[in-house]
């Protein structure tokens, strides 16, 4: 069966409002952070999110795991791109040198450095951000949107019935997986299989996670024949779909779609114009230099 | 004639991608409010028979289709599902893996919505169904917190709302505790005795029994063995092949000769003369939640010991598994600690303790991965580090024991459920524990297939305990020497069989139902000394 995620109805800013307004909302507000690399443009678009983070009621210990994975891989990649200098390149193309670390060895010959520099480091800063908002936002939606609601929601915003409901199966396939992958996980290590001792080259690595992911894919996959025998037994997909659940419009809700559209127009009409590239404080510059 | 509800003419099926008839010319006619019966082992047919009439033969599964199928008259070929599923209903197997909607009144509305019926009328049907099978307290709540029973409950109440003058059921008890069963079985009659038309897959026979059906077929290999009264059925089927009632078994198996006598753990024989057996594993005031704020084990406690084969019997969420689970460390006591051959779990890998404690899943579809049977077999006793030779030896007896010798190049996952059930034990059995603990050992199985490896596992040489989580109650009368009653997540009783199971009232309060064998049984107490099978019961007194 299809485990739902952690909904419940909470009194809460990001509950408020009508899930379609919401997505909608959601869609602009990513296509607008995604414009920007100036943390001053950054810092508004955080602060929304920082907003609707505080006001969705959840409890911490409900997000904790997905926060900690995610704020774990965010930080993971931001140090990866200060350490190698990698995917900022593109947005600056002076480096001001804060300081110079070199290793006291060689690798054949190489002597590994690291090099500070102002733009690294406030790229980094602004890169944090950016995915930071993205994530808290995305992380959001399956606390607080009602997954009996995936389906209409998904139809309100114009999909057909098929479409509409397969994405809504997707939706509620993905925990019902991670399930899965804990009962396997829990059957193979009942076997002495130990995924922490896993070790050797990327192909033998790989080979060795067979065990765990055989089982959840074929799982799946007869799961899914099973669901499309029940949704063909009763009727699905024969003709038009009555949608039992409704979702009505308020003017708040109007006026949510309303500033995602204006949020997204601002940003696109800024980015056109130049502004909201990368950007790093002078005074950084200037202490440095 | 013609206004029969049912009438299967001439029926063959063979599946495009397999050889042989899954079915074999199969003719029958169900009469209006009939409930029919369908018997057999696993493989005979009968999901195959089940597919054929509601259509998904030979409009989702391909394949060599002959034979007519008519619905008050009129022949199906040419209906779409979406007719047909207005007149016949299913519910396949397990409501877990059919139920689609978040809420419950998601669920009901499913089929409606898809009818495109108007909103008002779905809304009523939906309230309509529920109250029907008396669930309307259900109708705002999730459908992934529901009890086994309520779920069945519930994907009947989704078939049933779309009105349907045809029921099938394919296995409506196998995932029930009794209690649930004895309920989803009286909806049954009623539904029959209100006209509907009701073809019921189901491996317990003994069960059904208790609601008449007016007739039971008996397929093997594709063919009707057998299609008549149920008094017919022990004449024409051998008692070994379907579960039935103790009174009947006895009677019959009077004129056979007693059947030999089950050596329970062999290894342990002999040396129980001992006062005090050795302690294997010990529950210290365990308790465990999953979330922070509830609590599903209150204070465990509890000792294994060598010599003993318990039955852990309660209703469906009552915490068995979570109980079990803590035996083999996969999780640990939130206060409390799990003892296992004198470490403390927390200080252990799940991995250290298998090699003294093997655990059988329930579902084999959640660890079978290997190409073939035999290196699926070597999984485990390789990760416990054991020699090339002994591996050899460990598959080979793991093999002859669930009766699967010549199937071990066979890839496990292309095998029926039965078949990969026996190999998820015998890859258990292969890594050679001290102790076995088998969670729902025989769901899914067929009465005859399970009765064998039960037997065959009792007796296999080197187990010093068994540990079994079962809703059937005749499992533990017949195998167990000591049975462990969890109900709330609480043990309610821990005691011999011929104790805990005396205690009728106690079984109810647990869901559970007594059976005939133990009825029978507690009668002949006295003479025997002890529970045993019904076989062996017709030659005591």
């Amino acid at each position: 069966m299809l485990v739902a995620w952690r909904y419940r109805k909470r009194k809460s800013f990001i509950q408020s409002f009508d899930p379609r307004a919401w997505i909608i909302f959601y869609i602009c507000y990513l296509a607008s952070t995604l414009f920007f690399w100036d943390a001053r443009f950054l810092l508004p678009l955080m602060a929304i999110a920082v907003f609707v983070l505080l006001t969705s009621g959840v409890k911490w210990h409900e997000m904790r795991r997905a926060f900690l994975f995610i704020i774990g891989f965010v930080f993971f990649f931001a140090f990866f791109t200060f350490l190698t200098g990698r995917g900022g390149l593109e947005v600056y193309e002076q480096e001001h040198l804060v300081r110079r670390f070199e290793a006291p060895f060689l690798i054949f010959g190489w002597r590994p450095a690291l090099d500070i520099t102002v733009e690294r480091a406030f790229f980094a800063v602004s890169q944090l951000m950016r995915v930071f908002s993205l994530a808290v936002m995305t992380i959001l939606i399956p606390y607080s949107l009602n997954p009996a609601h995936y389906g209409i929601t998904f139809r309100g915003l114009g999909l057909p019935d098929k479409i509409a409901y397969a994405m809504d199966l997707t939706m509620r396939f993905i925990p019902t997986f991670g399930r899965d992958f804990q009962l396997t996980r829990d059957a193979q290590r009942a076997r002495g299989y130990e995924l922490e001792k896993i070790s050797g080259g990327l192909i033998e690595q790989v080979r060795k996670l067979g065990p765990l992911m055989v089982p959840v894919t074929i799982h799946a996959i007869s799961g899914s024949e099973d669901i499309i025998d029940a949704m063909d037994l009763r009727a699905f997909g024969v003709g038009p779909r009555t949608w039992l659940e409704q979702l009505t419009y308020r003017r708040r809700d109007y006026v949510l779609i309303a500033a995602g559209v204006l949020l997204l127009t601002v940003s696109l009409l800024l980015s056109l114009f130049g502004y909201g590239t990368f950007w790093v404080p002078e005074a950084l510059i200037r202490a440095v230099g | 004639m013609t206004d029969l509800p049912l009438v299967v003419e001439n029926l063959s099926f063979r599946y495009r991608d397999r050889l042989g008839a899954a079915v074999h010319d199969i003719s029958f006619s169900m009469e209006r409010g009939e409930i029919l019966l369908v018997a057999g082992a696993s493989g005979c047919g009968k999901t195959t028979l089940i597919r054929c009439i509601n259509g998904l033969i030979p409009r989702s599964y391909k394949g060599e289709l002959s034979g007519r199928i008519l619905v008050n008259g009129e022949e199906t070929t040419g209906w779409s599902l979406a007719r047909i599923s207005q007149k016949i209903g299913t519910v396949l197997q397990d409501p877990e893996r059919q139920i689609l909607g978040t809420k419950v009144r998601n669920e009901i509305a499913f089929g409606l919505e898809n009818l495109g019926l108007p909103r008002e009328e779905i809304v009523q049907r939906i309230d309509q169904a529920l109250d029907y099978l008396n669930i309307l307290h259900l109708r705002d709540r999730d459908t992934f917190n529901l009890s086994g029973g309520e779920k069945q409950k519930v994907a009947l109440a989704g078939v049933l709302a779309m009105r349907p003058s045809i029921l099938l059921l394919d296995e409506p008890l196998a995932s029930l505790d009794p209690a649930s069963a004895l309920e989803t079985l009286q909806i049954v009659r009623r539904l029959a005795d209100e006209g509907m038309t009701i073809l019921m897959v189901e491996h317990r026979v003994e069960d059904v029994m208790k609601i008449h059906p007016r007739r039971v077929m008996f397929m093997s290999n594709g063919e009707v063995r057998y299609l008549g009264g149920l008094d017919g059925l022990s004449a024409a089927v051998a008692y070994q092949e379907v579960k039935l009632p103790a009174a009947m078994i006895m009677a019959r198996a009077k004129a056979d000769p007693p059947p030999a006598e089950i050596k329970v753990l062999p290894s342990v024989a002999g040396t129980g003369s001992e006062a005090e057996p050795e302690t294997l594993v010990r529950f210290e005031n365990v308790t465990f939640g999953y979330e922070a704020e509830q609590e599903v084990l209150h204070g465990i406690n509890l000792e294994i010991r060598r010599g003993d084969v318990i039955a852990v019997l309660g209703p469906n969420g009552a915490g068995k598994t979570t109980f079990v689970k803590h035996a083999i460390g996969l999780l640990r006591p939130r206060s409390g600690r799990v003892l296992v051959n004198g470490r403390d779990t927390h200080q252990a890998s799940v991995a250290e303790i298998a090699s003294t404690l093997g655990y059988v899943f329930q579902s084999p579809s959640h660890m079978l991965f290997a190409p073939t049977v035999r290196e699926e077999l070597s999984f485990g006793p390789r990760n416990l580090h054991h020699s090339p030779q002994q591996i050899e030896q460990e598959v080979k007896e793991a093999l002859e024991i669930v009766n699967l010798t010549d199937r071990e190049q066979d890839p496990p996952l292309a095998m029926s459920f039965g078949q990969q059930k026996r190999v998820s034990i015998a890859a258990i059995l292969a890594m050679r524990s001290r102790i076995l603990v088998m969670d729902e050992p025989t769901a899914g199985q067929d009465y005859k297939n399970y009765m064998g490896f039960m037997d065959s596992i009792l007796q296999m040489p080197g187990f010093e305990a068994i540990l079994f989580i079962t809703h059937d109650v005749d499992l533990a009368v017949i195998y167990a020497n000591r049975v462990i009653l969890v109900a709330d997540g609480q043990i309610r009783a821990d005691g011999r069989p011929q104790e805990v199971l005396a205690d009728l009232d106690l079984l109810r309060a647990c869901r559970l139902v007594p059976t005939s064998l133990l009825v029978a049984n507690l009668e002949h107490l006295a003479q025997s000394g002890r529970f045993m099978r019904a076989e062996a019961l017709a030659h005591v007194s």
